[in-house]
C-alpha cells in the first residue's frame, strides 16, 4: 500500500514546481512593481486599479465576454441537434460520425483557422456566394462575424462530442418509461432527455467559453490588427509593450473571471442534478 | 489488438519523424545564386547553427539555403514584427548570434551595452556600401553595425482612387480626410504612427514634449474614431498589391514591392518631412557563433545575395552597385520612386532613442489600438 | 413521425459535415494551385509542395512539432500513469491537493499558463528554446493523462494489487502485469489526448520558446501576414497523414479479425 503511494511523489514535486510555482509567479508579478527583474520589488495594487478605472480596458473585457457568450450559445444551438442525431444513430454509424467530427480537431488549430482566411477574403468562396444574392463587395474577413465564425468552427466539435457522450450514457429505459406513461415525443424530450443531457451541455460550455474568452490568435488572424480582445491585450503587454506586471494583473483578473464562471456553472449543474434526482 | 494499434502508431510516428528529419538535414536544393562553395569554409562552420533574429519576410528566396550550402552551417531564424518585440526578447536573455534592429533601437542597445564590436578584419563587405549608409549617426565608425536595408516611410496610394491634389494639400493629414473613410490602412508600429502625426503637426519626431506627444495622440485617436482604418503590418503588402484599399502608411521597401506588382499604385512623401530609416546587422554580446555571424554579414552584402534579397523583398540595398543596377535601366525597380530614398528635404529626420518619450508613446499607442477596436 | 425526424437530422448532419470539411477541402484543393492566390484557382501545380520541402525553416518547424509531441506524449503518458496509480493510493488530503494543482493548466486560460511558464523560465534563468518547449508540453500534458487514467483506476478492485503480491508478485510486477493491463484504455486515450494537445499547441509554445525554435503553429502564425500558399501544402500533408492513420487504425482490427477468421476456418 505504502509502496504504491510513493509512485506519486515525483509528480507531486514536479507539479508543485512546474504548475503551482508559475501561477504563484503570475500573481506575484500582478501585485508588484518589479519590472521584468524579480530582484527589487514593491507591493502595489496599482495595476488592478489601472485596469478597472480605464473605460477602454473594461470595454475590451466586456466585448470579449460578449463574443464568448455568443460563441457558446451558437455552439449549443448548433451542436445539440447534431449530437442528438449522432446519439440516435446505429452504433456503427455513430462511431463513424464521431470520427468524422473528431478528425478536424486533430488538424492543427492554427492551420484550420488559416483556412478560413482564403474562404472569407474578397474574391473568395463566400463573397462570391453572397454576390449571387446581390450583396456585392461585402467584407467578411476582418469583422466580428469572421471571428465568431472562426471560434464556432474551432470549438463546436467539442460541444457536439460532450453532448453526444451524455446523451449516449443516459438511461434509455427512462425514455421508454415516459412513453409508457403517455408522454409524446416533444414532452419526453423536454422533460426527460434535455435535463438528463444537461451535464454534457455544461461540460461542453466549459470547453467552449473558456478558450473563447482568452483566445488571441483567432481574433488576430480573422479579425485583423484592430480587433482586440482581452487575450490580445495580454499578449500585447507581454510581447510588445513589455509591461509584464500590468499584463500579469490582467491575466489574474481574467483567471478570476474564468474560475467564477466555472464555479457558477458547476453550481447550476449540481442544483439541476439534485432537482432531477428529486423529480425522478 | 490494442497492442497492434500502439505499434502501428509508433511506426507511423517514427516514419514521420524520419521523413521530417531527412528533409531537415538535406535542406537547400534550390538553385544556387551565391558564389562557388568554399571548401575551407564548409569545414570550418559545418555543424554550427546561426541564430538570427530578423524582420519577417526579410530574406530572399534562396538566401538561407545558399548560405547553408556555402558554409555547411544551419540557419535558425526567428522573426519579429517590431523593434519593441525584439528588444523584449533580447533583454530577457534570449541569445541570438545576429540581430537586425532599426537605427533607434540600435542606439538603445548600444546605450545598454548589449552589443559587441565587430571584428573589422573579418569583414570584406564595407567597401560595397553606399556613402549615404556608411557612418550613420548612431554608429559613425561602423564599429558595431553594418546596414542591411534602408529607406523612408510614406503613403502608398491607388492612383485611380486618390487625388494627388489631396495628398499634396494634406500630407499625412490625409489620414483624417473623411473622403477616404473606411479605405485606409494604418501601420501597427508605435513610432511610425506617432512620427506621421508629429510630422503633420509640424513637430520633430524625436520630441519628448508631453504636449506635443499628446497632440499626436489626439490626431491618432481622431483617425481611429472617424476613419475606420485597418491597422496592419505585413498584410498591407499583398492587400495593396491587390488594390484592396485606397491608401496606407507604408515602408518604402514594401511600397516598392506593391508598385512592382501593381502599376496603379504610387508612393508619396509629404513635404512636411518623413523618417529616413536604416536597419542594420549587429552582434549581441551573448552571441555564440561570432565568426559565423561575420560570415553572414559578408554574405548578405555580396552582389548576388544582395540582389536576391533586394529583389525579393523590395527594400533598398545598402550595396551601391546593386541599388544602382536595380533602379537603373532594365532593372527590376526601374522607375519606381519608392526604391531610392529621398535626400535633400530638411524636414526629413532620423529617429533617435529617447527613454522618456519611448514609454509614453508605447502606452499611448496601446490605447489608440484599443480605442480602434472598441470603435468597431 | 420518426422518418420525418431522420430527414431533418440527416440534413443537419450533412450541413455540419460540410461546415467542418469545407475549409479543409479548400486548403487541399488550393495547395495544388498554379497561382499564388488564395481565392482563385489557376491551373494545377506542385510548386507549393516543392517550395515546402526546400524551405528549411518550414521543415524544421514540422520536425520540431513532431519531436516535441512524441517526447511529450511518451513522457507524460508514463509519468501520468504512474502518478495516477500513486495518487489513487495516497492519502485523501494529498490526492485532493495534487488534483487541484493538476487542474490549473486545464481550468486556466491557456495564455495564463503560458505566461506563468515563461516567467518561471526567465526567473530561473533557463534559456528558452527547444528544452523549455518540451518541458512546458510535458507539464500541460500530464494532467490530461491523469484525468484520463484516474476514472479507470477508481473502477478497479482496490485489492487487486494486494492479491497479486500475496500470490508472490513483486510490487513492480503487480503494477505492470496486473494494474496496467486493466487500465490500458484509459492510458491509451490519455496518450491520444496528450498527443493532440501537444501537436495542436500554439499559445504556450509561442511564449516559452526562444532562439528561433518554432513549431508548426508558430510558423503558421508568423506566415499568416503574407499570402503564403505553402501553408496550404503543409496543411494538406497533415490532413493526409492523419486520415491515413485513422484509416489504418480502423482497418487493422478489421483485417486482423478477418485473418483470425481465416485461421479458424483453416484450423478447423
Amino acid at each position: 500500500m505504502k509502496k504504491f503511494s510513493q509512485l506519486a511523489v515525483p509528480y507531486i514535486v514536479w507539479s508543485v514546481i512546474m504548475l503551482l510555482l508559475p501561477m504563484v509567479l503570475v500573481v506575484f508579478y500582478a501585485f508588484t512593481d518589479s519590472g521584468n527583474a524579480i530582484m527589487t520589488f514593491t507591493f502595489t495594487i496599482r495595476h488592478f486599479v489601472r485596469f478597472f478605472t480605464d473605460p477602454d480596458f473594461l470595454l475590451v473585457l466586456w466585448r470579449s465576454l460578449k463574443i464568448a457568450i455568443k460563441t457558446t450559445i451558437a455552439c449549443v444551438l448548433l451542436g445539440y441537434p447534431v449530437a442528438y442525431f449522432i446519439a440516435n444513430s446505429s452504433d456503427r454509424q455513430r462511431n463513424m460520425l464521431v470520427l468524422a467530427i473528431t478528425l478536424p480537431t486533430w488538424i492543427n488549430m492554427l492551420v484550420r483557422t488559416y483556412a478560413w482566411i482564403g474562404l472569407l477574403s474578397k474574391g473568395g468562396l463566400f463573397s462570391t456566394l453572397l454576390g449571387f444574392f446581390g450583396l456585392k463587395d461585402v467584407e467578411i474577413l476582418y469583422t466580428e462575424g469572421a471571428v465568431l465564425l472562426g471560434m464556432v468552427y474551432n470549438f463546436l466539435p467539442f460541444m457536439i462530442l460532450q453532448i453526444n457522450t451524455s446523451l449516449c450514457t443516459m438511461d434509455h429505459s427512462l425514455l421508454a418509461a415516459a412513453a409508457d406513461l403517455g408522454a409524446d415525443g416533444v414532452h419526453t424530450f423536454l422533460k426527460v432527455t434535455l435535463p438528463l443531457s444537461l451535464p454534457g451541455v455544461i461540460s461542453g460550455i466549459s470547453l467552449v467559453f473558456l478558450p473563447a474568452v482568452s483566445s488571441f490568435f483567432i481574433p488576430k488572424l480573422l479579425g485583423g490588427g484592430q480587433y482586440f480582445l482581452i487575450g490580445n491585450v495580454i499578449e500585447n503587454q507581454f510581447i510588445t509593450v513589455g509591461e509584464w506586471n500590468f499584463g500579469s494583473a490582467i491575466s489574474v483578473i481574467m483567471a478570476m473571471i474564468m474560475m467564477y464562471s466555472m464555479y457558477l456553472v458547476r453550481h447550476i449543474e449540481a442544483r439541476n442534478s439534485g432537482n432531477a434526482r428529486k423529480e425522478s | 489488438m490494442k497492442k497492434r494499434v500502439l505499434v502501428l502508431a509508433a511506426i507511423l510516428a517514427g516514419v514521420v519523424l524520419a521523413a521530417a528529419g531527412c528533409g531537415n538535414s538535406g535542406s537547400g536544393s534550390g538553385s544556387s545564386s551565391g558564389g562557388s562553395a568554399d571548401s575551407k569554409n564548409e569545414n570550418k562552420f559545418a555543424g554550427q547553427t546561426l541564430h538570427i533574429y530578423n524582420w519577417g519576410e526579410y530574406t530572399g528566396e534562396n538566401t538561407i539555403s545558399d548560405f547553408e550550402k556555402r558554409t555547411g552551417a544551419r540557419i535558425l531564424m526567428d522573426e519579429f514584427e517590431s523593434n519593441e518585440q525584439m528588444y523584449i526578447k533580447v533583454a530577457n536573455g534570449d541569445a541570438y548570434d545576429l540581430l537586425v534592429p532599426s537605427d533607434y533601437m540600435i542606439e538603445r542597445l548600444l546605450k545598454e551595452d548589449r552589443l559587441q564590436k565587430l571584428d573589422k578584419s573579418l569583414l570584406t563587405c564595407m567597401d560595397s556600401l553606399s556613402d549615404e549608409v556608411r557612418g550613420l549617426p548612431y554608429d559613425p565608425e561602423n564599429d558595431y553595425t553594418v546596414p542591411y536595408f534602408w529607406g523612408t516611410v510614406g503613403i502608398v496610394y491607388d492612383k485611380n482612387k486618390v487625388d494627388i491634389a489631396d495628398l499634396e494639400k494634406d500630407g499625412f493629414g490625409i489620414f483624417l480626410n473623411t473622403k477616404y473613410k473606411g479605405d485606409i490602412y494604418l501601420y501597427d508600429s508605435e513610432r511610425d504612427s506617432f512620427m506621421m502625426a508629429l510630422k503633420y503637426l509640424g513637430y520633430s519626431m524625436n520630441t519628448d514634449d508631453p504636449e506635443e506627444l499628446n497632440a499626436a495622440y489626439e490626431f491618432l485617436l481622431q483617425c481611429v474614431n472617424t476613419m475606420e482604418p485597418e491597422i496592419v503590418t505585413d498584410e498591407i503588402i499583398d492587400n495593396m498589391a491587390q488594390g484592396r484599399k485606397a491608401l496606407g502608411l507604408i515602408y518604402s521597401g514594401d511600397a516598392t514591392y506593391v508598385m512592382a506588382e501593381n502599376e496603379d499604385m504610387g508612393y508619396y512623401l509629404p513635404e512636411s518631412g518623413t523618417n529616413i530609416w536604416s536597419d542594420a546587422m549587429v552582434i549581441p554580446k551573448n552571441a555564440e557563433h561570432v565568426e559565423l555571424a561575420h560570415e553572414f554579414i559578408n554574405f548578405i552584402l555580396e552582389h548576388d545575395p544582395a540582389t536576391d534579397v533586394s529583389t525579393y523583398v523590395g527594400y533598398t540595398s545598402p550595396n551601391k552597385e546593386v541599388m544602382e543596377e536595380l533602379s537603373g535601366e532594365g532593372g527590376e525597380f526601374e522607375g519606381i520612386n519608392a526604391y531610392i530614398p529621398r535626400s535633400g528635404n530638411p524636414n526629413d529626420e532620423v529617429f533617435s532613442y529617447n527613454e522618456n518619450s519611448r514609454k509614453v508613446i508605447s502606452e499611448l499607442w496601446s490605447k489608440v489600438k484599443i480605442a480602434a477596436s472598441n470603435a468597431n | 413521425m420518426k422518418k420525418k425526424k431522420r430527414y431533418f437530422g440527416v440534413t443537419i448532419m450533412i450541413l455540419a459535415l460540410v461546415f467542418f470539411y469545407l475549409p479543409i477541402i479548400t486548403v487541399v484543393v488550393f495547395s495544388f494551385n498554379g497561382s499564388k492566390s488564395l481565392t482563385v484557382m489557376k491551373g494545377f501545380s506542385l510548386q507549393w509542395y516543392e517550395r515546402l520541402f526546400r524551405d528549411s525553416q518550414m521543415m524544421d518547424s514540422v520536425y520540431t512539432t513532431v519531436l516535441v509531441a512524441v517526447i511529450a506524449t511518451v513522457v507524460s503518458t508514463i509519468a501520468g500513469t504512474l502518478a495516477a496509480v500513486g495518487l489513487s493510493k495516497s492519502r485523501r488530503v494529498v490526492r485532493d491537493l495534487v488534483l487541484q494543482i493538476n487542474d490549473f493548466p486545464i481550468m486556466n486560460p491557456e495564455i495564463v499558463t503560458a505566461i506563468g511558464l515563461m516567467l518561471f523560465f526567465i526567473t530561473l534563468g533557463v534559456e528558452r528554446g527547444l528544452l523549455t518547449m518540451i518541458l512546458a508540453h510535458i507539464a500541460f500534458c500530464i494532467p490530461y493523462v491523469i484525468l484520463s487514467v484516474m476514472p479507470k483506476i477508481r473502477s478497479l478492485d482496490p485489492n487487486l494489487a494486494d492479491a497479486a503480491m500475496d500470490l508472490g508478485a513483486t510490487p513492480w510486477q503487480a503494477l505492470t502485469k496486473v494494474i496496467v493491463p486493466e487500465i490500458t484504455p484509459g492510458i491509451l486515450s490519455g496518450a491520444l489526448i496528450a498527443f493532440t494537445m501537444s501537436f495542436d499547441d500554439f499559445i504556450i509554445s509561442y511564449f516559452v520558446t526562444g532562439r528561433g525554435v518554432k513549431n508548426l503553429s508558430i510558423m503558421a502564425y508568423t506566415m499568416s501576414k503574407r499570402v503564403n500558399p505553402t501553408i496550404n501544402a503543409i496543411s494538406s500533408l497533415i490532413v493526409g497523414v492523419i486520415t491515413l492513420i485513422l484509416v489504418l487504425i480502423n482497418l487493422v482490427p478489421f483485417i486482423s479479425s478477418k485473418i483470425k477468421n481465416k485461421k479458424n476456418l483453416t484450423e478447423v
